[in-house]
């Protein structure tokens, strides 16, 4: 199909391919996307009435766009990205500088430590955050009361959230930033010191302006995962009753009867203002970069702290502490322990305070083990549909002249611009309508992850695929094999790394993903992420607790088997949020 | 005021390994230009930039002008902005996010200068390196030449005691370097400065330079001026790094003075300048640059018959490849008509003074 040269049927074989591809992404992206529009644009309920009765009106967008409530919820969603988004950038680029700039101690430690929270689902972050900081009855809280301070911590608050959004996303603008102070040429900030600038000023004046685009790229994309996520706001802001966009779009469908055509629109202006964001990110991602100025490699230069290099570390302990270690034994307390009260300190190191309670309680309900089953099964049916899907665009967009592969390329991007909140209702509106019962089994919510999470693995194969030379292929037809032959006999086993470590990633994203499976779930598809809000909900923080654990571990497994297959693909778990 | 700059015992170890910079001692005299001269990894730009204060140097000190800025032994190391130093980087190193004049006015910033007298300086800074009318481009604009005079005029503009210059012309293509390279010691002599410049590269070494100083394994080989490194190289790297490609081993018999008797295979005899103290019997390398090779019978001493191998013509220049004493030596005869085609014989001539035994590797 690929091969220019045969004309006649190989020319109509490209068509046909390209034809198909397109189709396949119609079905999985647009036709989501264009229900979702039609959602906005109707005040018709698609359960009762079907698609047939519904007349189209921009009176339900103009009456959602009027609704003070929105306004409210809209400001807030914005309030809590922006603060978010601030102090992650403080902090991301504070670390980026210590690892890369400094000679702070265990610096590659710090580095690799730093990124755990990327891993961490926001649900079970926000849950740990709940046992730490909730105004009553809050770990800390608990704490400060029996040391005798008058002074409280209050994390349901929008305070709360900021706090929680940016200790948790920071390593996005870490990661844009770090590498980006890696590529800079040294001498630029030797030329400020030479001409007599001290460090901080050189800081200043040279290397943050240097690295802006980076800083502002990782500033956007920290802002996009926030606007996206549910689980935090949902436990931190419930109990003061904040909303934002994406825990509103939840409540309006979960009211009786349900606004399915509200949160449409709702999920519309969410995607509106992601995608804008993502356009810009892109914008600054591709212009003009300064740190490439002298294309050499440089040698490495770390500037000496001399005694403050201890003070740099005790703030990367002290981050590290509040990101990964708090936040784990407030679950493990909650867990193990059988009451959650704690009287003295002497009582939280008491053995018999401790016991597998909440363990067996959580897996007396059968519920339990039946949503680890449905999220295994969900996680392999997308990673293998999404692998071969995946396989398929990244080798049409990257070695062949298939026509029409640019479209292919865009159409298959879209979803980055879509929360995964977004994509759930849009997939809601596509199916819940149409009869024959799609709606609400188990590939529903494979079909959306596969979309959702098109783009992540489209790029993690194609950068395995342009690893493979080209000649090699070449080589292949030389020998007389034809198209197909050659994929199956030569670029499928050199690239099967990349192909196996896109897959394990799939995977990996599909069992922590919350927010397309809250619309998408029913009673006998219920998947891990969903039961756990469940948990939380049912107010049994506890099993909650045990449950979250359970999920962690999974995940760890996991995520180090990516590792394992794939040194570096796993960065692309960043952006499931 | 441009300031001398003395550096003694220097020494530099990274952590691995042989020392980058080996006990070098020199001095530059206040006004005076010096080129450090080596190959790659021979530690000329490790010198430079334990001089600006950007390496930390592991013994031996530094002094530009009364201060001393570099004693490692006493715990004293002078920061780079406090050594009142210009630097001008191999890549350049003009911030691209700023205007050539916003480069230029950088250095002038926190030195409580007032508006009008920063701005004159500039101004000043720019006209000497002739990029007046460019002051408000961004420097991405620019050229490589032109930035590379942008990072000039940023490292003169407050009249540093010392300019440092690390390979400034080796990311510039052949035409540009030529120019700019007669153009940096007018502008570096018209400004009175100072100035410590490291370069691999021979040709811009010996028009830069009033002095030369070659270095190989973290060793200041030789420090002299130019027409002496070229003429009474120290030592056979020097000798061979500077261009001298024609090497025969013989052995010395005789020494009067200076001068010494170096019988060659085949029964040859040959008249040279013996570098060091080298005793009667001791076997030697002689080095000879290809230019110093006269196919002439101008003098008895030194003169031989040899058959030519090969001419090859190069231009301006013919090489040719000579059988001499059981070896093949390459003579560089100027002028563009060929004169000895292979298979002849030519008589040739190699004055003493020209001719250096070294003790043999």
């Amino acid at each position: 199909m690929a091969a220019g040269a045969r004309a006649g049927n190989g020319r109509l074989g490209a068509w046909a391919w390209s034809a198909l591809l397109l189709a396949i992404l119609a079905f999985l992206v647009i036709y989501p996307v264009l229900m979702l529009l039609l959602g906005t644009l109707t005040d018709s309920n698609p359960v009762t009435d079907g698609y047939a009765g519904m007349h189209l009106s921009l009176g339900n967008f103009a009456a959602v766009l009027a609704n003070p409530n929105v306004h409210d919820i809209l400001g807030n969603s914005l309030l809590a990205c922006a603060g978010g988004t601030a102090f992650a950038v403080v902090i991301g680029l504070f670390f980026a500088w210590i690892v890369v700039r400094t000679n702070t101690p265990w610096k590659g430690l710090i580095a690799a430590t730093g990124m755990l929270p990327l891993f961490v689902p926001p649900l079970v972050a926000g849950v740990a955050w709940s046992i730490l900081g909730s105004p009553k009855t809050g770990l800390i809280n608990t704490f400060l009361a029996r040391a005798g301070v008058e002074w409280r911590i209050n994390l349901y608050s929008m305070a709360g959230i900021i706090f929680v959004f940016g200790m948790y996303y920071a390593p996005y603008v870490y990661m844009f930033t770090a590498s980006a102070l890696r590529n800079m040429d040294p001498s630029l900030e030797e030329a400020a010191e030479i001409s007599g600038a001290g460090p901080v000023r050189t800081l200043f004046t040279v290397t943050f302006p240097l690295i802006l685009p980076a800083i502002i790229s990782g500033m956007l994309l920290s802002f996009v995962v926030m606007l996206g996520i549910y689980g935090i706001p949902a436990v931190l802001g419930a109990p003061a009753n904040i909303s934002v966009l994406t825990t509103y779009i939840f409540a309006l469908t979960s009211w009786a009867p349900p606004r399915y055509s509200t949160a449409a629109a709702v999920a519309f202006i969410l995607m509106l203002v992601t995608g804008v964001l993502v356009y810009l990110q892109q914008r600054v991602v591709s212009g003009r970069s300064f740190t490439t100025v002298a294309g050499k490699a440089f040698r490495p230069r770390a500037l000496n702290l001399g005694p403050w290099r201890f003070l740099t570390l005790g703030l990367a302990i002290i981050y590290l502490v509040i990101v990964v270690v708090l936040p784990t034994l407030a679950l493990l307390v909650a867990a193990f322990r059988k009451f959650l009260f704690i009287r003295d300190i002497a009582s939280l190191f008491d053995a018999k305070q401790y016991s597998l309670l909440h363990f067996e309680r959580l897996f007396a309900n059968p519920a339990t083990i039946d949503s680890i089953i449905n999220t295994m099964e969900v996680g392999v049916i997308t990673a293998l549909i999404g692998g071969v899907l995946s396989f398929a665009i990244g080798y049409t967009i990257i070695r062949s002249d298939a026509p029409g592969r640019r479209l292919i390329d865009l159409v298959s991007t879209v979803p980055v611009a879509i929360p995964g909140l977004v994509i759930g209702v849009a997939y809601l509106w596509a199916w819940i309508g149409l009869p024959g019962g799609f709606y609400g089994t188990i590939w529903i919510l494979a079909l959306a992850f596969v979309a959702r999470f098109l783009p992540d693995t489209v790029k993690a194969l194609s950068t395995s695929l342009m690893q493979i030379h080209r000649e090699l292929e070449e080589a292949a037809w030389i020998c007389g094999r034809g198209t197909l032959s050659t994929i199956a006999t030569i670029m499928l086993p050199l690239a099967r790394p990349g192909v196996v470590a896109a897959m394990t990633l799939l995977f990996v994203l599909a069992i922590r993903e919350l927010g397309s499976s809250l619309f998408l779930y029913s009673s006998s598809t219920m998947v891990m992420a969903v039961q756990l809000l469940g948990y939380y909900e049912g107010g049994n923080v506890s099993v909650t607790a045990a449950f979250s654990l359970v999920q962690m571990v999974i995940l760890g497994v996991l995520i180090g088997v990516t590792n394992r297959l794939s040194q570096g693909a796993a960065g692309g778990v960043g952006r499931a949020g | 005021m441009s300031a001398n700059l003395e550096i003694s015992g220097l020494r530099k170890v990274f952590h691995t390994g042989k020392p980058a910079v080996d006990d070098v001692s020199f001095t530059v005299e206040a006004g005076e230009i010096v080129v450090l001269l080596g190959p790659s990894g021979c530690g000329k730009t490790t010198t430079l930039r334990c001089v600006a204060g950007l390496e930390h140097p592991t013994g031996g000190t530094i002094r530009i002008g009364d201060a001393l800025v570099s004693d490692p032994a006493h715990g004293l190391l002078v920061p780079p902005r406090a050594r009142n130093v210009g630097m001008v980087f191999q890549s350049y190193a003009v911030w691209p996010h700023m205007t050539v004049r916003q480069n230029v006015a950088y250095p002038l910033k926190h030195r409580g200068l007032s508006g009008a007298e920063a701005a004159r300086k500039v101004d000043g800074a720019l006209d000497l390196v002739d990029l007046a009318q460019y002051a408000e481009r961004p420097v991405v604009q620019l050229s490589g030449g032109q930035m590379q005079r942008v990072a000039l005029a940023r490292s003169m503009v407050y009249e540093p005691r010392l300019l440092l210059l690390d390979e400034p012309l080796s990311n510039l293509d052949a035409q540009l370097r030529l120019r700019l390279r007669d153009d940096l010691r007018r502008i570096i002599k018209a400004a009175g400065l100072t100035a410590l410049y490291v370069t691999h590269d021979q040709l811009e070494a010996v028009v830069l330079g009033d002095r030369i100083g070659v270095m190989q394994q973290g060793r200041l080989l030789q420090m002299a001026a130019p027409e002496e490194v070229y003429n009474r190289p120290a030592d056979l790297f020097v000798a061979s790094f500077t261009g001298a490609s024609n090497f025969l081993p013989g052995v010395l018999r005789t020494r009067q003075g200076e001068f010494g008797t170096i019988e060659l295979a085949g029964g040859h005899t040959m008249q040279a300048w013996c570098a060091a103290a080298l005793a009667p019997g001791t076997a030697v390398t002689l080095a000879i640059r290809p230019e110093n090779i006269r196919l002439e019978a101008a003098s008895a001493v030194n003169r031989f018959e040899a058959m030519v191998v090969s001419q090859r013509f190069q231009g301006v220049q013919t090489a040719y490849a000579l059988g001499l004493a059981g070896t093949t030596i390459e003579a560089l005869a100027t002028g563009t008509t060929m004169r000895h085609p292979a298979g002849t014989t030519v008589t040739l001539n190699i004055p003493p003074e020209v001719c250096w035994a070294y003790p043999a590797p």
